[in-house]
């Protein structure tokens, strides 16, 4: 009794396919610069995840590094505020 | 993304096509606009405008907290405040902006009542256990890196995730421009080499 509900495609709370999982899983895969280029069908889900996290965690660093590198080039022209209204007004063009 | 979502622009090749396509799109109307408004907000973070107002406003709150600061780590501040642009940015339609701005709020006043309620709370037993051990663990270990997405089922938490990278890269683009820049005209005597770029 209890194996067949687990073979049953509805279990208890949850409404999602087989179908829907793969389908949902290969449209993550094309946003990992990692995994776009692969077909789908030779990249496991549990590969898409883990290369998401990785990929997660790497742009964590890169935030981190820059927000480092960001924080000592403000220290540096932090005298000078023109600077900074310069640059905003650069960057809105 | 195309795979089900009809493309209502395409003119109608064949005429039985046109049909199927026609009963396709009223079926699955409210599905494919949901699923269109998140895709317009995902290619959100990708255009150059929405790049720019977030260096600008990225700017600003650091020029203000630079001001009002007696934090320890410098870098740590940056970051946070980085994050917290990124949030308000989205506009508050996301679980991981709203996340952020929370967490900050709450760690100003009350960070040990915070920590003593993640560790009582017990994470929620999922019933999808129709994937496997391998794919439950690395779905919640991608839970715990988008913030405030640890309990989410599996197609919202991937909903979540694809806007959270949409939103991460643009921020890693936007801070390495301002970066680049500062960078650029840090050695230089200020003034002149402005001045000069102005005036161009």
């Amino acid at each position: 009794m209890s194996s067949r509900r687990s073979r049953s495609r509805q279990s208890s709370g949850s409404r999602i396919t087989d179908d829907q999982i793969i389908d949902l899983v290969s449209k993550l895969q094309q946003l990992i610069p990692e995994l776009r280029g692969r077909r789908s069908d030779k990249v496991s889900a549990s590969k898409v995840l883990q290369e998401t996290c990785n990929y997660i965690r790497n742009l964590h660093r890169q935030v981190d590094g820059l927000s480092d590198r960001l924080s000592q080039l403000l220290a540096s022209t932090d005298t000078d505020s023109d600077q900074a209204a310069v640059i905003r007004s650069l960057l809105m063009e | 993304m195309a795979s089900f979502i009809p493309n209502l622009e395409s003119a109608p090749d064949t005429c039985p096509e046109f049909k199927r396509r026609k009963r396709r799109i009223t079926d699955e109307k409210p599905a494919s606009s949901h699923s269109h408004q998140r895709n317009q907000r995902i290619k959100r973070w990708r255009t150059q405008r929405e790049q720019h107002i977030y260096s600008s406003k990225l700017i600003q709150a650091l020029r203000r907290s630079r001001r009002t600061s007696a934090s320890s780590s410098a870098a740590k501040e940056v970051h946070e405040t980085a994050d917290r642009v990124l949030a308000v940015l989205a506009k508050g339609t996301t679980r991981w902006s709203k996340a952020i701005l929370t967490a900050r709020k709450m760690a100003r006043h009350k960070k040990a009542k915070v920590a003593a309620n993640t560790r009582l709370r017990k994470p929620a037993v999922s019933r999808e256990k129709r994937k496997t051990p391998v794919v439950q663990r690395k779905l919640k270990v991608l839970g715990r890196l988008v913030p405030g997405c640890r309990k989410l089922s599996f197609p919202n938490l991937l909903e979540e995730t694809s806007d959270y990278i949409a939103a991460l890269e643009m921020q890693v683009r936007a801070m390495t421009a301002i970066t680049e820049f500062l960078a650029g005209s840090g050695p230089q005597p200020p003034a002149d080499r402005l001045a000069s770029n102005v005036n161009s």
